[in-house]
């Protein structure tokens, strides 16, 4: 696909955070009055090869050239600068400031006359550029606090559209906006087509990405897959593309048919999480691995929350077989639920502690002899199960902070283990994680399973759902979208059916 | 989109109210001894000082920064300012005052981006550094302005000068790339870093700035109190809240956009409360309680964390 002008030539691009590789080797070319769609699944490397296109991440490798011109800028602005702009996931408007100030914010030399600012007409200027937009009802003076998510969006909009930059990335903006202010977002579009400038377009909407995209770029682990034109394409071949990879059978499960045990340990009924998750309702059976699947925001992160008692303003029962209901961290952890959140390094693990204090955290109590915590006992502790998750380390006085992502994640899984959990909610167990800790880690989950315990998988990866589940439950728009039951002829097409 | 409720108008009226509720209820308490009209300009008068230092602290608090150092600096940029106009007259009074409040500012910025650690670590450190410089630098006596310069004591002399503060931080806030830049590096250093704001600089500039409105506040204070005394062991510290509170209603106000009217009345409700509490025969000790208890509100109306949000 690389007829017509050429605006932008990516060249190996690469980009590694520690042991992920997040873009390898990605080479494509975007003509000029093209919009092309970047798509792919979550983690397939898509934002961060766009983010390094407009300097908010460094460029790992390869060469990206624009208009014939090489492209090696620090920051949005720089970009902004040489014709690069983008609309980001979250919140792109910065609070404390006006509309204008957001607007003009690092382009504010032409309302600067010896180190005076002339506010009105900043906001005179960034007022005209709203009407023009037909954003009439947002006030450019007015602080920019005032406005709800999709107005901040629109401003945005603005923002990285009123210089014309050569290259507008759109990075999955249109999930914040209401059906107007789609509509709105693709006349911008268009608009730059029209101009013979291009569009990078982001989204996980398939239909949308046929209806307004002329190509279509894929993106898979990281590694460029192919460029395809929208009008030879339908949704089911988008899929392909997307999920086209074999799936390794070498650590995952082999077994197919194994019977779920009947025996219901936790019930889950109309749980509902504002903004989050709605009216979710699952069992989860003894020796059972439950996955939960979905793209980023469905949801299906704060069931693992919900389920540990950590979600604020939970309405609905978490409801063990005994009848104890969960409402908190304390009551989960007492009776025998751990939880092992994605967000590890912020939520899971200690960093500025030694192994030893991270594995025995929450096991004092049954280690405390009379109340008295000896040293020793602790030390064996923590080395036994350090030992069992095979943990690369000097030793358990050594700090979390200094361990790989695996590693930490050993730390994670000997805590609970040492504490003899029966229910494990782990959300993105092998996230980050390389192939021989994530072998590892499957065994494991297999092993605990065979001892009756019963594990809630919650993963962004559809081949990890796939191997290791009895049962999958995919999410969409905080509610539960889909069933599956572990099948060899279940495949990734049918769970992505259920996602987008 | 926007609607009244966030209004500049709404804040105002927020503002208004709470002067209202107050003076009414302590005018109720004790109608002979508070709030006439000219108690009020006196508490206005006394409460512009802090309104100084609080315009001040807003450039350093918004980036989520602090400083224990503004009292220390208050009595050494004072005695400084009284030691060089023995000889100097206003203008070294003027410009002691400013030039080593401005200084000791740059300098508490530059070892807080050289050192890399918590702003609140930098400035108490510096604050027991500058309290023995002060001790050093009045040698032990207690330093008086002389007479013939205490133009600021009192009004129309308090009022100019304090005016001119106010208006130079509007200025500053809306006229400058300063004012947008310091919002925008405490609503979120990543992205204003990726907006290309060099955020240390930044930060140097409200450090220098915070310590040039102190210089400000050392002329009005040792003008109004006539004499300062260096003294060591923290003792410096009290100087520190009151001005601050003054900042957290300037910041809570910061989104109906009048960061600079809610700290020159939010000092002024704490004036009020204060002499309130005085006219109804309360003991002095009393003004410790209501300062504490004036600081735990106003920093739960204005930086109280969303719920499940990690406090420290």
């Amino acid at each position: 696909m690389t007829t017509g002008n050429v605006l932008l030539n990516a060249e190996h691009i690469d980009k590694r955070f520690g042991i992920t590789h997040a873009v390898n080797d990605v080479s494509l070319t975007v003509n000029a009055g093209e919009i092309r769609a970047l798509i792919g699944e979550n983690g397939s490397g898509k934002s961060t090869f766009c983010q390094m296109l407009c300097g908010i991440y460094t460029i790992g490798g390869g060469t990206f050239t624009l208009d014939g011109q090489p492209v090696n800028v620090r920051n949005q602005v720089e970009a902004n600068n040489i014709g690069i702009s983008i609309i980001v996931q979250e919140m792109g408007t910065l609070s404390g400031l006006t509309v204008a100030e957001n607007i003009f914010l690092g382009h504010e030399d032409p309302f600067m006359h010896r180190g005076i600012k002339d506010t009105r007409s900043m906001i005179r200027e960034a007022q005209k550029l709203l009407d023009a937009y037909g954003f009439n009802g947002i006030r450019a003076g007015a602080m920019i606090d005032s406005y709800n998510f999709e107005d901040r969006k629109l401003v945005e909009i603005v923002k990285a559209t009123y210089m014309k930059p050569k290259i507008l990335i759109v990075d999955e903006t249109t999930t914040a906006l209401s059906q107007n202010g789609r509509l709105e977002l693709y006349k911008i579009m268009d608009s730059v087509r029209a101009d013979g400038r291009s569009v990078i377009f982001i989204s996980h909407d398939l239909n949308e990405i046929l209806t307004h995209c002329d190509t279509i770029s894929i993106l898979r682990d990281g590694e460029y897959i192919d460029t395809v034109n929208s009008k030879d394409i339908d949704e089911d071949g988008l899929k392909r593309l997307m999920v086209g990879r074999e799936i390794g059978s070498a650590y995952y499960r082999t077994d197919y048919g194994k019977e779920i045990s009947s025996e219901v340990v936790l019930s889950v009924k109309d749980v509902t999480v504002p903004n989050q998750i709605s009216d979710v309702s699952f069992d989860l059976h003894r020796g059972e691995i439950l996955g939960f699947g979905g793209l980023s925001e469905c949801g299906m992160h704060e069931v693992g929350k919900a389920v540990f008692g950590a979600s604020l303003d939970r309405i609905g029962t978490v409801v063990l077989a005994d009848g104890t209901e969960i409402n908190d961290i304390p009551s989960a952890i007492k009776h025998s639920i751990a939880y092992a959140s994605k967000d590890r390094d912020n939520e899971s693990i200690i960093l500025n502690e030694s192994i030893r204090n991270n594995i025995v955290l929450p096991s004092l109590d049954d280690l405390a002899e009379s109340h008295i915590l000896k040293s020793g006992k602790l030390n064996r502790f923590a080395q036994e199960f350090a030992d069992k998750m095979q943990t690369k380390m000097q030793g358990i006085h050594q700090f979390v902070s200094d361990l790989s992502g695996g590693n930490k994640q050993k730390v994670v899984l000997a805590r609970w283990l040492g504490k003899g959990s029966d229910i494990l909610v782990l959300d993105s167990p092998t996230r980050g994680i390389d192939v021989k800790v994530k072998q590892a880690i499957y065994a494991l989950m297999q092993e605990l399973t065979a001892q009756g315990k019963s594990i809630i998988m919650i993963s962004e990866e559809i081949p990890e759902l796939l191997g290791m589940s009895d049962r999958i439950l995919i999410m969409k728009d905080g509610k539960i979208n889909g069933t599956f039951l572990r099948s060899p002829q279940l495949n990734e097409e049918d769970l992505i059916a259920k996602m987008v | 989109m926007q609607n009244f409720r966030n209004s500049r108008l709404y804040g105002f009226m927020i503002l208004a109210v709470m002067v209202l509720f107050f003076y009414s209820l302590f005018k109720f308490l004790t109608p002979s001894n508070f709030g006439s009209p000219a108690n009020l300009y006196s508490y206005f008068q006394s409460s512009i000082i802090y309104s100084v230092g609080g315009c001040g602290l807003y450039f350093i608090v918004v980036m989520g920064l602090f400083d224990f150092a503004v009292g220390a600096n208050i009595v050494l940029s004072s005695i400084v300012g009284v030691i060089l106009s023995e000889k100097l007259g206003y203008f070294g009074f003027i410009v002691g005052c400013l030039g080593c409040g401005t200084l000791i500012g740059i300098i508490i910025g530059l070892l807080y981006n050289k050192l890399n650690v918590p702003s609140m670590i930098v400035t108490v450190g510096l604050m027991l550094v500058l309290e023995s410089v002060a001790v050093f630098a009045a040698g032990g006596v207690k330093q008086t302005l002389a007479p013939e310069l205490r133009f600021f004591s009192g009004a129309p002399g308090n009022i100019i000068l304090a005016a001119f503060a106010f208006a130079l931080m509007w200025f500053i806030l809306n006229y400058t790339r300063i004012g947008t830049y310091c919002n925008a590096i405490g609503s979120n250093e990543f992205t204003a870093k990726n907006m290309g704001i060099d955020v240390k600089k930044y930060k140097l500039i409200g450090f220098a700035l915070l310590h040039f409105f102190v210089g400000i506040m050392a002329i009005l204070t040792v003008s109004y109190g006539t004499t300062m005394t260096a003294l060591t062991g923290m003792s410096t510290m009290s100087r520190n809240f009151q001005p601050l509170m003054g900042t957290f209603f300037g910041v809570a106000f910061r989104k109906y956009g009048t960061p600079i009217s809610a700290i020159v009345i939010g000092e002024f409700i704490i004036a009020i409360i204060f002499n309130g509490f005085v006219a109804l025969g309360a003991p002095t000790t009393i003004q410790n309680v209501v300062t504490g208890a004036a600081l735990l509100a106003i920093v739960t109306l204005t930086a109280r964390g969303g719920r499940g949000s990690v406090v420290k």
